[in-house]
């Protein structure tokens, strides 16, 4: 590996030879910092017997990212399996926030960021697909519907992501307490089809708010607030299945367009894995990163959010939400 | 055939006390339509919240690292346990109305861990803990063959079922199950997840849900997860009878495991089912030491460090449902009375409907006969809730050799009292002991989580 650092600053000085005008965006806007370069894997039953393999070569391979879509086998439990076969790759299922229970699914992404150390990531989808609801007795939704039940997700999950403080595990053997109540809050989330009281059953993991985002591939179905307001970035979706040819150009004009949200992730879909997924992949890498296209593959211990740029989300404390202000309440003075 | 031809009960290396609560022949000790294995299966119970698992200790390892996972895992299976499981709380627990902050609490999710774990093991069996009356059937079915088949045939369910709305504040569906249909609901969940695992064509519509789907998904190694289910009341066993393959039981106790094996064995028969693809596990506690003294001294120990005088005093607040907080821990059991008829369900399902007036009472006059604080009582009680083996590691396996014998139990689902370290003892001192006595596997039987247990294919 060419560089170890971790800042995501210094991330484009410390590599190769960028192109000029790409280290002068990831460092005049870190919010422009150069994408990072993931895989798609399709989680499909007949890859499971050259996943590990599969995965370890890839994340060899320089690739900075893995987004586990969906292919019968459920992306969250295979980006799990895969994140003690890997060190540095980040690991981001691509799954849907609509015709789900919102708890489980906040919880399921933040424990993949506590088992991942913090490479954990969330590639939103909005399902349109009416087998998908008919299988969780649900009626398929409009897509204005799909779109605000995807937003009220996202929000619902990040403020149960955000429902312990860093520091709420005290293990004070002075006083005999182990969490602090009052550095708990409740997530008090209310959409428009569901409602979600909290705090999370899980510590807060080691990202805080695992990255959310959204593929230009669902863009549509997420909708603008999701994909484009609260989502943390967008990642700009390269079908290779018929050869690579125009890849370098349409990364260079992607990252030039400046009115989307930012790209946060080049995503090479339709590989064929059976063949030479790493001989295409590893040529790719390369090109990219020698025209400054992509970020440096991650270094061990670089969380998802460091490798994108994003800075660590401080706990914001909502005084109203406070867990124990039962207690609080019960001392003041009748 | 006579029972001349097999060893006689006296034979078979019976303690008196083993030997007296069997009532049938050598073959059949207890029930005449059961046949003991004489084999025990050991289970890791990390259930992640609760009042036994130690935090106060410098040896007390991180909740929800996954090295902690990872470590105790790694040394169950080199004790050749057949499963890891871990337990399921959909709602942080609360006591008084503000999360409950003197136990351990916070724990990843559990089928999330274990399809990582799956990875990080050969052959011991994964199981999660998982709810149905919070989940969609079809959905925890595919999440539970996705762990199934990435383990090459070593998941498990265990099946439990919720009706309180306190829970349901965190799901979409909210607290919508009366109680009386809590075991209605999950058997149709169950039948709806089974047919799934079969790849049949689903169309459900029940009194709770309706579904329409294919499942889609290879068989695993193993058929289709192990399930697994805690059946303590009559409803609840006869759910177990009809649809688990093992089941854990509270029992403990010798005689209380025999009544339990007895009474399984009866509904296993009544649901048309053979009595052997039934196994019990009972959930236990273990506290080791080399000689029966330093034993007696480490259960002290280890009783006064789970349960603390602020904790002595939550628990009974619990039972009370008022503030007992200007009452000595050191001190009589509280003469007031409790302010609630039943207990809360706030503090989990070991908690729950319990009369609160006969139990303060009942609990305040056995406290006084024994002459015990309000700390020596609740630490008592912490103890009681469980199955506990306690003694030397010669002791220990004794005992539990009597067990396997008897055929009162096909194993032991057992809760460290310490993360990350909390089984070393067992797997370097007990299974050997276990192991020479002929009870215990000196090896993993096969590939899947139905072998390590006994259990027949599908």
């Amino acid at each position: 590996m060419s560089t170890t650092t971790s800042s995501p600053s210094s991330v484009a000085h410390g590599h190769g030879a960028p192109a000029p005008d790409a280290t002068t965006a990831a460092t005049s806007d870190p919010g422009r910092a150069l994408p990072v370069l993931a895989v798609d894997l399709v989680a499909d039953p007949e890859l499971l017997e050259g996943l590990a393999d599969l995965a370890r070569g890839l994340e060899a391979a320089g690739v900075g990212a893995l987004t586990i879509s969906d292919g019968g086998l459920h992306p969250i439990h295979v980006a799990s399996h895969l994140a003690p076969l890997t060190r540095d790759v980040a690991l981001l299922p691509r799954t849907d926030a609509v015709y789900v229970e919102p708890f489980h699914l906040a919880t399921q992404l933040m424990s993949l960021d506590h088992i991942s150390h913090g490479r954990a990531g969330w590639l939103l989808t909005a399902e349109t697909d009416p087998a998908v609801a008919a299988a969780v007795g649900r009626t398929t939704l409009g897509l204005e519907a799909t779109a605000r039940e995807a937003a009220d997700v996202l929000e619902a999950s990040r403020l149960i992501w955000d429902s312990w403080a860093p520091d709420a595990v005290v293990r004070d053997t002075g006083r005999g307490v182990y969490v602090d109540a009052s550095r708990l809050q409740y997530a008090d989330f209310t959409g428009e089809t569901f409602s979600v009281r909290g705090p999370a059953i899980t510590p807060r993991s080691p990202q805080g708010l695992v990255p959310v985002l959204v593929a230009d591939t669902d863009r549509a179905a997420a909708g603008e607030r999701a994909a484009v307001e609260l989502a943390d970035g967008r990642a700009l979706d390269l079908d290779v299945s018929t050869g690579s040819g125009a890849v370098l150009e349409t990364v260079d004009a992607a990252r030039a367009d400046e009115d989307g949200p930012p790209v946060h992730l080049v995503r090479l879909v339709g590989l064929d894995l059976e063949a030479d997924p790493l001989g295409t992949v590893t040529e790719l890498a390369t090109a990219l990163r020698e025209q400054g296209l992509v970020a440096p593959a991650p270094t061990t211990g670089q969380s998802l959010r460091e490798q994108l740029g994003l800075p660590l989300p401080p706990y914001s404390n909502d005084p109203a939400r406070r867990s124990d202000r039962a207690r609080l309440t019960s001392k003041d003075p009748a | 055939m006579t029972t001349a031809q097999f060893p006689t009960l006296a034979d078979s290396g019976l303690s008196a006390e083993a030997a007296a609560l069997a009532t049938g022949t050598a073959e059949h000790p207890i029930h005449s339509d059961h046949t003991p294995t004489g084999q025990l299966a050991f289970g890791a119970f990390f259930q992640g919240v609760n009042s036994s698992t130690i935090w106060r200790l410098p040896s007390s390892g991180d909740q929800v690292a996954w090295e902690s996972f990872e470590s105790l895992v790694r040394t169950a299976e080199r004790g050749k346990f057949a499963a890891f499981f871990l337990g399921e709380g959909l709602r942080l627990r609360e006591h008084r109305k503000v999360p409950f902050e003197l136990d351990v609490a916070g724990r990843p999710d559990a089928q999330t861990l274990l399809a990582a774990l799956a990875a990080a093991t050969d052959r011991i069996g994964l199981v999660a803990t998982q709810n149905t009356t919070y989940n969609d059937p079809v959905d925890l079915a595919r999440r539970l063959q996705t762990l199934d088949l990435l383990s090459g045939g070593r998941a498990g369910w265990n099946i439990v079922t919720t009706d309180n709305a306190w829970t349901g504040e965190n799901f979409r569906r909210g607290g919508y199950l009366d109680h009386a249909d809590r075991y209605l609901h999950a058997e149709a969940f169950v039948e709806v997840a089974e047919q799934y695992w079969r790849g049949e064509s689903i169309s459900h519509d029940g009194a709770h849900y309706s579904v329409r789907t294919q499942g889609d998904l290879p068989a695993s190694a193993q058929g289709r997860p192990v399930l697994f289910q805690a059946g303590a009341s009559p409803a609840g066993q006869d759910f177990a009878a009809r649809t688990a393959d093992v089941i854990f039981s509270p029992h403990g106790g010798l005689e209380a495991a025999v009544d339990f094996r007895r009474s399984i064995t009866e509904r296993v028969v009544a649901a048309g089912r053979d009595p052997g693809s039934v196994k019990i596990l009972p959930g236990a506690e273990i506290i080791l030491a080399p000689t029966e003294a330093e034993a007696e001294e480490k259960v002290r120990w280890v009783r006064d460090l789970q349960v603390g005088p602020e904790q002595a005093i939550a628990l009974l607040e619990q039972y009370w449902g008022r503030d007992l907080s200007g009452f000595d821990p050191e001190g009589p059991l509280p003469d007031v009375a409790p302010e609630v008829s039943e207990s809360g369900v706030t503090r989990g399902a070991g908690f729950q409907f319990a009369k609160a007036e006969e139990l303060t009472r009942t609990w305040r006059e056995e406290a006084a006969q024994k002459g015990q604080s309000i700390l020596e009582f609740a630490r008592e009680k912490s103890g009681a809730r469980r199955g506990t083996f306690t003694g030397s590691y010669d002791t220990v396996a004794e005992r539990l050799a009597d067990f396997a014998r008897l055929g009162a139990i096909d194993g032991l689902n057992i809760t460290p009292w310490l993360i990350p370290s909390g089984l070393d003892d067992i797997v370097d001192h007990l299974v050997p002991r276990l192991q020479e006595r002929g009870v215990y596997p000196a090896e993993y039987a096969g590939a899947t989580l139905r072998e390590n247990l006994g259990l027949d294919p599908l």
